[in-house]
């Protein structure tokens, strides 16, 4: 029996194992990739510890007459959509959320999984009436434009995340707020989203996950050099005949690690979130 | 008006934003299918044309074809592997908060991100699957894994479905967690085995669950435009162009709008059919102590 068990915990470890080498493997390959020189990665020379560890991947994308053009502009561009997006799309979910959870009308739970639904829509078949609505509103390679196209593909996803954290706050706690006199919005904005904090931010920081990797809408609405997130600005340097595999890795790196570094501290409660949402 | 219903009000910014955004564009997609245009610009009035049209069109037809493997592969494998790894993070082991924070990295990583790891991993001369396939011995000479018109697909779908994992892995997950422990030790005792263990207490539980995934993962699919376009941009040849980048293609590099429209609207009546079935029909809530 002893024995019985040993060998189905090693098992259980092992298979946790390559569970975790399947998911992160090919991170930690780019990563390590980038810090090898363009000959060793051009003749597949790449080794887990770099012989002759090199920045030399890094340093052309922030000199602008050698690589490309404009990626500091890219990162910047990406963390001013993306936090607009996270902010703008915070309060619209928090709204919602709060809605779903306060709020006993009939048919709110077809409601809370038509969020889900729009979550899976594939928005490239509405890609050219959204076009040609923004373009109506002169919104067309504009941030602005961009921000509000993604809090739109977020804030379904977002609101559907919340209500799990506003229906764990008990109701009795605002029901003596408002025996006390504060209206439905001030208790909403006093009590309850102090409480449900960690899924705020949650779902802030998911709406700024889905906008920094965002697309299709970037690609069709975006024309102008100035105005491409990090997604578009090194796709469109896949395209080429040529690819400088190197610069790409460097370029690879720096837009999935700070996603990486933000998400990671608060993916216990998006966990926590989802899998409270997604048995309701 | 009853005092639950201004809960609508909370929700207005959110539904406007689908109205604006989903809604809207769906219907005038649909409009657009009836028109004929050239140069981008022009409408002309076409009846149902581009319908005749885009039923004629064999690339059409390929499109649909890859569609219905990449949905269909791609269901099978997003059904099952999530079931076992979602089995594997409910058992108690060290690191497991670790283990499910870590799995969700490759969900949240952008698709443009998703392409280029492909790209670079599974290039021919110098990726590191086809070093490792040869060294190993199980190939003699290096695949060429996206530029094969016959193998380009199902790598796509393995990408993708490496992707979906996290998620899929999440909403079972969220399904085993309501059962109570104590029914597995119970069942124990009374002798059951692992498969006994599945099949009376486990799949029982988390079957409505499988349906809801397996309705997600088949629009998601479905979805699924900027990873295959990074990727191979629906080569080699036609291969790995599903419909939705054929929409994509008609509307934005050949400027056929309607046959774009036209396919398009099928998809959106065909989808919201199916969402509606779906929910109507077939889903269940799952069962909670």
């Amino acid at each position: 029996m002893r024995a019985n068990q040993l060998v189905k915990r090693t098992l259980l470890y092992i298979a946790v194992a390559i569970f975790m080498i399947v998911c992160l493997a090919p991170f930690v390959w780019v990563l390590v990739g980038s810090f090898h020189s363009s000959s060793e990665i051009l003749t597949g020379n790449v080794s887990l510890i770099p012989d002759n560890p090199t920045i030399a991947n890094y340093i052309p994308l922030f000199a602008s007459e050698l690589g490309i053009k404009n990626f500091y502009r890219y990162i910047l561009n990406s963390f001013i959509v993306g936090l607009g997006t996270a902010l703008l799309s915070s309060i619209i979910s928090s709204l919602g959320a709060y809605g779903l959870s306060r709020f006993d009308f009939p048919g709110k739970d077809v409601l809370a999984r038509f969020m889900l639904f729009i979550y899976v829509f594939p928005t490239v078949l509405v890609a050219v009436p959204v076009h040609e609505m923004m373009a109506r509103m002169h919104m067309v390679d504009s941030l602005i434009g961009i921000i509000l196209i993604h809090t739109a593909l977020a804030a379904p996803f977002a609101t559907w995340l919340l209500r799990s954290f506003f229906d764990s706050i008990p109701k009795v706690i605002e029901e003596s707020a408002s025996v006390d006199g504060a209206s439905r919005l001030q208790s909403m904005f006093y009590i309850v989203l102090p409480l449900a904090a960690p899924g705020v931010v949650t779902a802030g920081v998911y709406a700024l996950v889905s906008s920094w990797g965002e697309y299709l809408f970037v690609s069709i609405l975006v024309s102008s050099d100035a105005n491409k997130t990090l997604p578009l600005g090194i796709g469109m340097y896949t395209a080429d005949q040529y690819i400088e595999w190197g610069q790409l890795l460097g370029g690879t790196v720096l837009t999935f690690l700070p996603l990486f570094l933000l998400f990671m501290p608060l993916s216990k409660y998006f966990i926590k979130g989802f899998m409270e949402g997604a048995i309701k | 008006m009853s005092k639950e219903y201004r809960g609508l009000i909370y929700l207005a910014p959110v539904m406007l934003l689908i109205g604006l955004f989903f809604i809207y564009p769906a219907i005038s997609i649909i409009r657009m299918s009836f028109f004929e245009t050239r140069y981008g610009i022009e409408f002309t009035f076409a009846g149902l044309g581009n319908y005749f049209q885009i039923f004629r069109d064999g690339v059409v037809g390929q499109s649909a074809i890859n569609s219905l493997i990449w949905t269909g592969l791609g269901l099978f494998l997003q059904l099952s592997i999530p079931l076992g790894t979602a089995i594997l993070l409910d058992q108690k082991f060290y690191g497991n908060t670790f283990a499910r924070s870590a799995m969700l990295i490759p969900w949240i990583t952008p698709s443009v991100i998703v392409a280029i790891l492909g790209r670079w991993m599974l290039e021919p001369s110098l990726g590191i699957f086809n070093e490792v396939l040869v060294n190993l011995g199980l190939i003699s000479e290096s695949i060429n894994f996206l530029g094969n018109s016959s193998i380009a697909l199902p790598t796509l779908i393995g990408m993708q479905t490496w992707q979906f994992i996290p998620f899929g892995t999440l909403l079972i997950l969220s399904a085993l967690q309501t059962i109570p422990r104590n029914l597995y030790d119970s069942m124990k005792v009374d002798g059951a085995g692992s498969f006994q263990l599945f099949r009376y207490l486990i799949f029982p539980r988390i079957g409505p669950m499988i349906g809801f995934m397996g309705f997600l993962a088949f629009v998601w699919n479905f979805n699924v435009f900027d990873k295959i376009w990074l990727t191979t941009q629906g080569g080699p040849g036609n291969a790995t162009t599903t419909l939705p980048l054929l929409v994509y293609k008609r509307a934005f590099k050949t400027f056929r709008l309607g046959q774009s429209s036209a396919l398009a609207s099928i998809m959106v009546v065909a989808l919201v059919a199916f969402g509606v079935f779906y929910f109507k029909f077939l889903w269940q809530p799952v069962e909670r102590d």
